[in-house]
């Protein structure tokens, strides 16, 4: 399995630099930046600082920036990692190699595994570019409980994994991409608690944000890096994380057999 | 050995309707079709309108898998077991598709070996071997986008022997290809099973291509097996005509019509058409040989023979001939 993963690793990170050397990285940088910027500005020019009395008691600090950059910086995460994976067997497809790799005995936990590896390398490095930037706008870094928030960030980067297996066999079933990963991003960023706590949203759209690993994974996060919590302090997150991944495991392994007999069966029907 | 019994394929395929209310129906690509595949021997399958061909191929590869009946490889079964039977079986389709075009040759090549559970020198040498074996040494550091068709043909060769199966399936494996690398590759896939002892289905829409390859012809049609045979018993077996071709100087009218009667007695037919060079062309079709009383005719008229060559039932005439009587 770990041979399958280091392969496509390599291959993934020689086709990266060969087909999108840097706009690709950049994109998903600038995406980051742009909430970064929208934060600062909303806040200092739209709220003049001010903010709602709620705000504090609901998401735990005052700083809002901090909690909007840190929020638009994990969100920028989740969507690469999510992309990257759910992508992996529709882009086979669409470039004529799925058969090719279906036809070798090679477990599809190897070649994921060696997506997600891959993604990891590029996603710490637009992380740490985004989180740089946004500690020059105001993200305030020094509360972090550093152990804690990398350990957050790689249970989160198996909690988006497990989502993206369940987003990448709706994408075979539709064979479309876009229209089905924008819905979902979409959706992620307005209920999980990018820039505003989630119990400011209707009561019954709160369940949709309780479904997104985004969403305890974010606020386990800001807890260890705005208020230093260790991480035993975020443990209902954590256990919260643990469910929905088993969840998203389970019916994304289930659906990605599925899909994969399915793609291949319309093929030539 | 590779025993494919009583194999039935069904798709269910969406017919018109809204997009709440989908109908669908059930198309039997396959139906009730049985082979075998013996180390060292080629075996065409050959499609009259194009049917089942390819399914067939890739329910014995694993890509698909079987609404009923079963397929062992070497006593492994294909859907059960197809971990094992991946390991023992690899495919080669014609085009350019399998291949990952920003990768170098030999990064492809590695890649797939890595997926095969190859690695280290063994993994490394094994592709230099291949990269050797189908001509692409030199350009092996070149990135895929840059090959031409016949070179992505060859690395997609030599990506169907990364594993060294012992069951290959090559599914038009020329289609598109220009004529000489064509030539090259045929001789290829002959050494692959004569000295390698590979067992290959081949599919190809170039008949002449199964004559020269194959040792045993199976000809599908809607889904079933309709013939099998050596590709010269399958010739023989339909009785049908073979066309003697003389070219002669001239042509008077008792010639003409004792080259009829000929024809006739023969339970063959004469055709006679004028050439460019002002020459006579006649041709004699028939079950019998007519060459010997041809020529003591051609003596007995004192007519000089420019040409003469007999012409043999080919595959291509059985598909032909099959292919009517079943659209009849």
């Amino acid at each position: 399995m770990f041979r399958v993963a280091k392969a496509t690793f390599v291959r993934n990170t020689l086709v990266m630099l060969r087909a999108y050397p840097w706009s690709f990285v950049i994109g998903h940088i600038l995406a980051g930046v742009y909430t970064v910027l929208f934060a600062y500005f909303a806040y200092h020019y739209v709220f003049a600082g001010q903010l709602d009395s709620r705000f504090q008691h609901l998401a735990g600090t005052a700083d809002y920036l901090s909690y909007a950059i840190l929020g638009g910086a994990f969100y920028a995460f989740a969507v690469s990692t999510l992309m990257n994976v759910s992508r992996s067997l529709i882009t086979e497809l669409r470039e004529g190699t799925l058969e090719a790799v279906l036809l070798t005995p090679s477990l599809r936990r190897g070649y994921f595994l060696g997506n997600v590896a891959q993604q990891v390398m590029r996603t710490v490095f637009e992380f740490s570019i985004i989180v740089l930037i946004g500690a020059l706008f105001g993200l305030n870094l020094v509360h972090t409980h550093l152990w804690s928030a990398i350990a957050v960030w790689i249970l989160s980067t198996g909690a988006f994994f497990c989502q993206a297996l369940v987003l990448g066999s709706l994408m075979l079933r539709f064979r479309d991409t876009y229209i089905t990963q924008n819905t979902l991003f979409v959706i992620m960023a307005f209920v999980s608690g990018v820039t505003f706590p989630t119990p400011y949203l209707p009561e019954w759209l709160q369940p949709l944000g309780a479904i997104m690993p985004l969403s305890p994974a974010l606020d386990a996060f800001r807890q260890c890096v705005i208020q230093g919590k260790p991480l035993v302090a975020v443990a209902p997150q954590l256990l919260h994380m643990a469910v929905l991944s088993l969840a998203y495991l389970v019916i994304g392994m289930w659906g990605m057999r599925r899909m994969e007999k399915r793609v291949v069966e319309s093929i030539f029907a | 050995m590779l025993i494919v019994e009583n194999v039935r394929k069904v798709y269910h395929v969406k017919e018109k309707g809204s997009w709440l209310r989908q109908q669908w129906k059930e198309v039997e690509a396959v139906s009730d079709v049985s082979f075998r595949m013996v180390p060292g021997k080629i075996i065409g399958l050959l499609g009259i309108n194009g049917a089942g061909k390819t399914t067939t191929i890739k329910m014995c590869s694993t890509l698909l898998t079987p609404t009923s009946g079963t397929i062992t490889v070497d006593g492994y079964d294909a859907v059960k077991e197809d971990r094992f039977v991946k390991a023992k079986v690899n495919m080669i389709a014609g085009g350019e598709r399998m291949l990952y075009w920003r990768l170098t040759g030999r990064e492809n090549l590695h890649y797939f070996g890595s997926l095969y559970g190859l690695h280290g020198g063994a993994l490394r040498s094994r592709i230099d071997s291949l990269l050797l074996q189908v001509g692409l040494l030199d350009a092996a550091d070149t990135p895929v986008e840059r090959y031409s068709k016949g070179m992505k043909q060859r690395l997609q060769i030599a990506r169907g022997l990364i594993n060294d199966p012992s069951y290959l399936f090559l599914d038009e494996p020329t289609l598109g290809l220009d004529a000489p690398i064509a030539r090259q590759l045929r001789k290829h896939v002959k050494e692959l099973a004569v000295a390698h002892g590979k067992a290959i289905l081949l599919t190809s829409h170039y008949i002449h291509e199964v004559e020269e390859l194959c040792d045993e012809v199976y000809i599908i049609d809607k889904g079933k097996l309709v013939a099998h045979d050596t590709p010269a018993q399958l010739t023989q077996s339909l009785n049908l005509e073979t066309a003697l071709h003389v070219v002669i100087p001239a042509l008077s009218a008792s010639l003409d019509l004792d080259l009829h009667k000929l024809a006739v007695r023969c339970g063959g037919s004469r055709e006679i058409a004028e050439t460019d060079e002002h020459t006579w062309e006649v041709t004699l079709r028939g079950q019998t040989d007519m060459t010997t009383p041809l020529l003591s005719l051609l003596a007995a008229h004192q007519s000089p023979v420019l040409r003469l060559h007999t012409q043999q039932p080919s595959l291509e005439d059985v598909i032909l001939h099959m292919a009517d009587r079943r659209g009849a």
